[in-house]
């Protein structure tokens, strides 16, 4: 049975990839997507002229592929972080991955044009990420408590420095930071689907053979220490891994907060904990969630909503789920 | 042969707690390290086990001087039980066990059978095989110390080092926790270090003592001969009669 399931978990992407391909303003049928697509790879019907071809592959194709890495990379590193810091409340935005690498991206989009969109969301989102384990860091100490609390600070400090840009820049500008920080998929194209595909890479892959660690980590520093890893250099490869998916994806996408806090928990609902399952479960799950989450806000209203609010309205509730009632599994014993 | 010599150990800016400490431990045999709370006893054993890595002294182990060993070249010498432990996710008994072989798999590798076989194995040892699929989480504290014996057991170290490791426990798996430490250390030709605070279980169950008191060694030995009524009253400030039963000594205070 958990079999079953796992191997549902598994393969879901490409189903819900294949239903939000057909989905849309432009009806087309499921059948032609499948036709489309192999005629793209082998040349066989002769497609390529029609307007449904443009349509899924210059529109919908890349808005999916690249709302799908997004989702791989918020849950994996949502799930990895939640190991390392054995905190179960936590995700890149909560803390202030997120909002750092934002305030890399609007920086570049404001002023630093010459500089590549990515290294600066590195950049900043290593410094966040850096601020806030120093400051939950009390008496050598990281409780799961200080860590939250560290994160929100973090996240309002660089919200506020983005706000100073938006004040700073022209009006133009000004509405491509403000559109683009709400979180959205909206100005998907392969550009985009490439640069998400090279950087989550370089951070997801080492990701997924490190995995089997994070049980060991998980367990706490002094008793990771006694059975041979070494902590501290480990655990900084996860963050800087992590913080390069992060930084990637929220150049393409925004700030898309609450995923990687949320599907990890799903995941670990159905199949336990143990990372060795939960790494690439949260890869597949993340990448389905982010194109229902997506496929939803760019069809329940005529508008093209930014996906970043259906996930917050998500998100937000659940959180408040666990920690009433999961408060157990949240805080441990000693709440 | 485990030698610890000359350990001082002083946290930042206070006095030392730990004042030249020397003893030796021997192999298929339990050491057990007695002494009352806040006597240095859980000091002495993170100098040893290499938690508080910046004391003054050695430790040697075969004749090896093994104090600046990396955490991964020392995990193949000790292996720990811990003594306070939350873990933070309900993992499967099997799985906590199977992490004692976390020296031997690369940082970016997963078990291989050989582990799996290992883990397996210890779990038979210590007699817990009907909990591999049940989450740590839901066992009892007994068990619990159980699991992590038998995750030490799988780091195939040839010292083990616990931590009050019958501490919150009920009379009878007090008992149950010990006889299996023993049974180790005897089957598997391992040294034991352990630390108590209850001299009637060290007397039971351990076959060298290490008496520590404000931080200093005051005795040393075989249990059967040093646990007198004078030491135990020096230690504990409580005085007692010693009584002998089937070759066994009952400590009673005289209350």
């Amino acid at each position: 049975m958990k079999e079953i399931k796992i191997f549902l978990i598994f393969i879901s992407p490409l189903f819900i990839g294949w239903f939000a391909l057909f989905l849309g303003a432009y009806k087309i049928s499921p059948f032609l997507i499948i036709k489309i697509l192999i005629d793209n790879t082998f040349h066989i019907f002769h497609l390529n002229n029609t307007p449904e071809n443009a349509i899924v592959i210059d529109i919908r194709l890349p808005r999916v592929l690249l709302a799908g890495l997004v989702g791989i990379a918020l849950s994996c590193t949502g799930a990895v972080l939640q190991g390392i810091f054995r905190n179960p409340l936590i995700d890149p935005y909560i803390l202030g991955i997120s909002s750092g690498a934002a305030f890399g991206c609007a920086i570049t989009i404001g002023f630093l044009g010459f500089i590549p969109l990515q290294v600066n969301a590195f950049i900043f989102a290593v410094l966040a990420v850096f601020l806030t384990y120093s400051i939950a860091k009390i008496h050598g100490e990281i409780t799961k408590l200080s860590l939250i609390l560290s994160g929100i600070i973090v996240s309002a400090f660089f919200t506020a420095l983005v706000s100073i840009i938006k004040f700073l820049v022209d009006p133009h500008k000004l509405q491509a930071i403000v559109y683009w920080i709400m979180g959205s998929f909206s100005l998907a194209d392969w550009s985009k689907v490439k640069v998400a595909l090279i950087g989550i890479s370089i951070g997801i892959i080492p990701l997924y053979f490190m995995r089997w660690r994070l049980n060991v980590i998980s367990m706490g520093e002094e008793e990771a220490k006694a059975l041979g890893v070494d902590v501290k250099k480990e655990r900084l490869l996860f963050i800087g891994f992590s913080t390069l998916a992060v930084a990637t994806a929220t150049s393409v996408s925004g700030i898309i907060g609450w995923v990687g806090l949320m599907v990890p928990h799903l995941v670990r609902m159905v199949v336990g904990p143990d990372h060795k399952l939960l790494i690439p479960l949260s890869a597949t799950a993340g990448a389905s969630f982010m194109i229902i989450a997506d496929t939803l806000a760019r069809s329940l209203t005529t508008f093209d909503i930014p996906v970043g609010i259906i996930t917050a309205l998500t998100g937000a509730p659940f959180f408040v789920y666990l920690m009433k009632y999961k408060s157990k599994e949240v805080w441990g014993k000693h709440a | 042969m485990l030698k610890v010599k000359n350990i001082c150990y002083s946290y930042k800016n206070k006095k030392e707690v730990l004042k030249n400490i020397t003893f030796s431990a021997k192999k298929g045999q339990i050491t057990t390290i007695l002494g009352p709370n806040g006597s240095g006893k859980t000091t002495l054993f993170k100098c040893i086990s290499g938690l508080l890595p910046d004391y003054k002294g050695e430790v040697e182990f075969d004749g090896k001087l093994i104090n600046n060993l990396d955490f991964k070249e020392r995990a193949k010498i000790f292996s720990v039980v811990p003594q306070e432990h939350t873990p933070p996710f309900a993992y499967l008994v099997f799985d906590v066990v199977l992490m004692g072989r976390a020296n031997y798999i690369g940082i970016f590798s997963t078990p291989k059978k050989e582990d799996y076989k290992i883990a397996e194995e210890a779990l038979e040892f210590v007699g817990i095989k009907h909990l591999k699929d049940i989450p740590y989480t839901e066992i009892s504290g007994g068990e619990r110390q159980l699991v992590l014996i038998a995750r030490a057991l799988a780091q195939k170290a040839p010292v083990m080092l616990l931590d009050e490791p019958v501490n919150h426990l009920d009379f009878r798996n007090q008992l149950e926790v010990l006889k299996k430490i023993k049974e180790i250390a005897k089957d598997r030709n391992i040294t034991v270090i352990m630390t108590l605070h209850d001299p009637n279980l060290a007397c039971l169950f351990s076959d060298y003592a290490v008496i520590v008191n404000s931080g200093k060694k005051i005795a040393e030995g075989k249990t059967s001969e040093i646990l007198t009524e004078e030491l135990i009253k020096k230690l504990y400030k409580v005085r007692v009669k010693i009584y002998s039963l089937n070759g066994h000594r009952i400590i009673c205070p005289l209350i």
